[in-house]
């Protein structure tokens, strides 16, 4: 609390600086904030001043018409006004132009915003759910939304960009300081539980190749519950479903392995492996009663052997999943039946 | 008549004491007065809801998420279709219009107490629709959201229409008023120019609305049958452009009748008339220009080309040029006036300080780099709240102080209204200006119960508006209060110059028969 009149005499109001971009943001901030409080504090200042220097001495004093007018005063002040617009525009127009255009050589990453999540996409085709950095070297974000507008915002970058559907939206920055910093959706998405946070991690070249290596084989030196579960995470499903029996836009996850789901449509259907790769793949075939048919598909998105290990990470969650032998949790169930 | 002033034959208050006769009332003054009462319970709304916000923000009763984020929904919708952007104009506007051009009514009684209806109707289906099934899908209805968010959204559209043609029905009831009931000899160049306010107010009003209740509707059109204009297909962008081309000017630019009651109560207060009168109408007239051509800058944060963006941003800047003339103008009015020590002064500061700020921020989101970072941010929510918290409820209270006696025939006490502006003016900034920081620190617009807060600025904030709270409290206070004075009220007790002063205090039901 203390700390508050200080952030605000210090006009200190933007948070720590981490990229090269931030200046073109930061010093027309910093400018406008002196200018325009002075020219408040001078407004109401005299206005302040003129009412207590012309105050009303008696009952039926009158105002002195026609005072209060300077043709020199008059045009000077409306020529300030005009000068402070002009300069707002010109002081705040290097940091726009810098950021519309990539430099050629940025490394690009590719982020898909949907509801709830990012995802960002590396060279290779790998996937994080964190936006990763090399301090110095200029990323390019290639942006492209699932469902509604989204926003992707890194303030520590000054950096907030619109995603819209069915448009690639570009930005870009160049990481100064390695560190963690928050990046979240700050387009309205209307269901606080759904507004994706994650962060933005900038590290040194050596750390962030590393990072780099780590992602590219998943399956490495983890077992495949593990690797379903770090997919959970970083596909984005945990927005929608979680693993401890709460309900979210997609039912909980939590010990559906092996057990029958009531759908839509009044029948029923095993929870099994075929149906949870068909359910990953095209979610809105068979959608559980009570839940509307709003999911991404993945097709494309997850293979064979990434889906295995979902599955596999399912039964883990399940009393149902045996040890996670997939055949003999199949056979038990027997397929789908009709209800009525 | 108790409160008898100079003609005690019988004010328009108590003319005919009916209740039908208020219920169908076609007196302009009782319109007015029955708007200020709904007004101000949806301004109390608005404030419970805030405080209902602040509280959960504070998480001390185990916040949930979905129910703040409706919270929040209905609160913005409420105070800027149902207050900011009518309040002046439907209260003392109402009140006020014939008074000062000399007129015995409303060019047409009938569409005055009509707008009421359907400003009320509008109300009642808004809160239902909230009590009901209440959607959370954000205030700008933002489409696609706005066609899935489940809910009850028809209730909603129909509500928001029936507001928007209230608007419509004030609105060209005003300018007809203006153009075809002034006393003989008034030109347009010798209006009082708080009726220049309420007059380019009104175009505002006219067109928005009615454009209001269209887009609406083809939103839950498109919403119920799949396809249309704002449709499930369309560019998201599409939706918003109406929307703020319609918001903008009617929300934003609600301080064009705010502006120019201030200069009434400045040349009332001040006992002398603007040195600069065709300065000023010019003014507002380029204030109207900035307001209906800048809907564009609130598209940048969604997805505008920037280019397109760069445009609107030049454009919105400009708004600091009319500004500067119109607070010229008030300062000089004051200056060497014979400046009475009063509620409405002190009111007429704040308005200085608060419209201040929000053409500061204007500055601030016009200027292209900064502008393209916080556009999404709260620092831009709290340029609106600036506007409506400060700006036009300091002039509506300015004007309230001031023509209460006219209004009611009691005199309200100077020293308490003063105490209450005071505690008024450090509430607005203490609540808002936490809110600049925050957005500055890049929390985003609409998501402030759930931001990380470090430095406690919730609380600050949360504070602030306990504050205003308190100083609207001693503000009304002071005006229920004052109907138990039975002293009487002069026909001008400011020793203000205008029409309206000449007539008793309160006005007989024809006003100059």
């Amino acid at each position: 609390m203390a700390s508050v009149p200080v952030t605000m005499l210090l006009a200190t109001w933007l948070p720590r600086a981490a990229s090269t971009a931030t200046k073109g943001v930061d010093a027309p901030f910093q400018a406008l904030y002196v200018v325009s409080a002075f020219a408040v504090i001078l407004v109401v200042g005299l206005a302040v001043a003129f009412v207590r220097l012309f105050g009303r001495r008696d009952a039926e004093q009158k105002g002195e018409a026609g005072t209060g007018f300077s043709r020199l005063l008059f045009g000077l002040w409306v020529l300030a006004a005009a000068a402070l617009a002009v300069f707002a525009v010109a002081i705040g127009l290097p940091g726009y132009l810098d950021q519309s255009v990539p430099p050629y050589e940025a490394f690009p990453v590719g982020v898909t915003a949907r509801t709830g999540a990012f995802s960002f996409e590396y060279p290779g085709g790998n996937f994080a759910d964190t936006l990763h950095a090399a301090v110095g070297r200029p990323v390019v974000l290639n942006m492209e939304s699932t469902d509604v507008v989204h926003g992707l915002s890194i303030p520590a970058l000054r950096l907030h960009q619109a995603i819209t559907p069915g448009k690639t939206s570009r930005a870009w920055f160049t990481a100064t300081v390695a560190d963690t910093f928050p990046l979240q959706d700050d387009l309205f998405s209307g269901d606080s539980l759904l507004v994706a946070r994650t962060a933005l991690v900038v590290q040194n070249q050596a750390d962030y190749d590393q990072w780099l290596q780590s992602i590219a084989d998943i399956f490495a030196g983890r077992t495949l519950p593990e690797v379903g579960e770090l997919l959970y995470s970083r596909m984005g499903c945990k927005a929608c479903h979680t693993i401890n029996g709460a309900r979210l836009v997609g039912p909980s996850f939590k010990g559906v392995y092996g057990h029958e789901a009531k759908l839509r449509d009044g029948t029923t259907v095993a929870v099994d492996d075929d149906y949870i790769r068909e359910s990953i793949l095209y979610p809105n075939k068979k959608v559980v009663e009570g839940y509307e048919p709003v999911m991404t598909p993945f097709l494309g998105k997850l293979n064979d052997k990434e889906i295995g290990a979902i599955t596999e990470w399912l039964k883990t969650l399940s009393d149902h999943g045996g040890t996670g032998d997939g055949a003999a949790a199949a056979d038990t169930t027997g397929g789908s039946r009709k209800e009525k | 008549m108790s409160n008898g002033g100079t003609a005690s034959a019988g004010s328009y208050l108590t003319a005919s004491d009916a209740a039908g006769a208020w219920f169908g009332a076609r007196d302009h003054k009782r319109v007015g007065m029955m708007y200020l009462g709904w007004t101000m319970g949806v301004l109390l709304l608005g404030l419970l809801f805030q405080i209902l916000l602040a509280v959960k923000a504070l998480g001390g009763m185990g916040a949930d998420p979905a129910l703040i984020f409706r919270t929040i929904t209905y609160q913005r919708l409420l105070l800027v279709f149902l207050f900011l952007a009518p309040v002046i104009p439907v209260t003392l506007g109402y009140f006020l219009l014939p008074l000062q051009i000399g007129a015995r009514n409303m060019a047409l009684p009938g569409w005055s107490i009509w707008s009421l209806r359907l400003y009320v109707g509008g109300l009642v289906l808004l809160l239902g629709s909230y009590v009901l099934n209440a959607v959370a899908c954000g205030w700008t209805l933002a489409t696609p959201l706005s066609l899935t968010a489940p809910g009850a959204f028809p209730l909603l559209a129909a509500g928001l229409a029936l507001v928007g043609l209230s608007w419509l029905l004030t609105g060209s009831n005003f300018l007809l008023t203006v153009h075809t009931k002034r006393r003989a000899g008034m030109g347009f160049f010798k209006l009082p120019l708080m009726v220049w306010g309420l007059y380019l107010g009104s175009y505002l009003l006219a067109a928005m609305g009615i454009l209001l209740a269209v887009i609406v509707g083809y939103l839950a059109a498109g919403r119920a049958a799949g396809h249309g204009p704002f449709g499930p297909d369309s560019d998201p962008l599409s939706w918003l452009g109406y929307f703020w081309f319609v918001t903008r000017p009617a929300a934003y630019f609600a301080l064009i009748p705010a502006v120019g009651m201030i200069f009434a109560v400045v040349e009332g207060v001040s006992r002398k008339p603007v040195p600069g009168y065709r300065w000023v109408v010019g003014a507002l007239i380029a204030l109207l220009a900035v307001g209906v051509s800048t809907w564009g800058i609130h598209l940048g944060p969604w997805g505008q080309a920037p280019e397109v963006t760069f445009v609107f941003s030049v454009l919105s800047v400009l708004v600091v040029i009319p500004a500067a003339i119109l607070a010229y103008f008030i300062l000089a009015t004051l200056y060497r006036g014979a400046v009475a020590c009063a509620a409405p002064t002190t009111f007429t500061v704040a308005f200085l300080l608060h419209a201040g700020i929000a053409v500061a921020i204007a500055l601030f989101l016009g200027s292209p780099a900064p502008g393209a970072y916080l556009g999404a941010t709260m620092f831009a929510t709290a340029q609106l709240n600036y506007i409506l918290w400060g700006g036009v409820l300091s002039a509506l209270l300015a004007g309230l102080n001031f023509w209460w006696p006219k209004m009611t025939g009691h005199e309200v006490s100077q020293t308490v209204g003063r105490v209450g502006g005071i505690l008024y003016l450090l509430g607005v900034n203490l609540m808002l200006v936490p809110q600049l920081i925050l957005g500055a620190r890049g929390v985003p617009a609409d998501m402030g119960p759930f931001a990380e807060d470090s430095l406690g600025l919730g609380e600050v904030s949360g504070l602030g508006m306990l504050l205003l709270f308190f100083g609207l409290v001693t503000v009304a206070a002071n005006f229920i209060g004052s109907v138990n004075c039975d002293r009487p009220v002069p026909d001008n007790p400011w020793g203000a110059e205008g029409l309206e002063w000449t007539v008793a205090s309160p006005p007989p039901p024809g006003n100059f028969d």
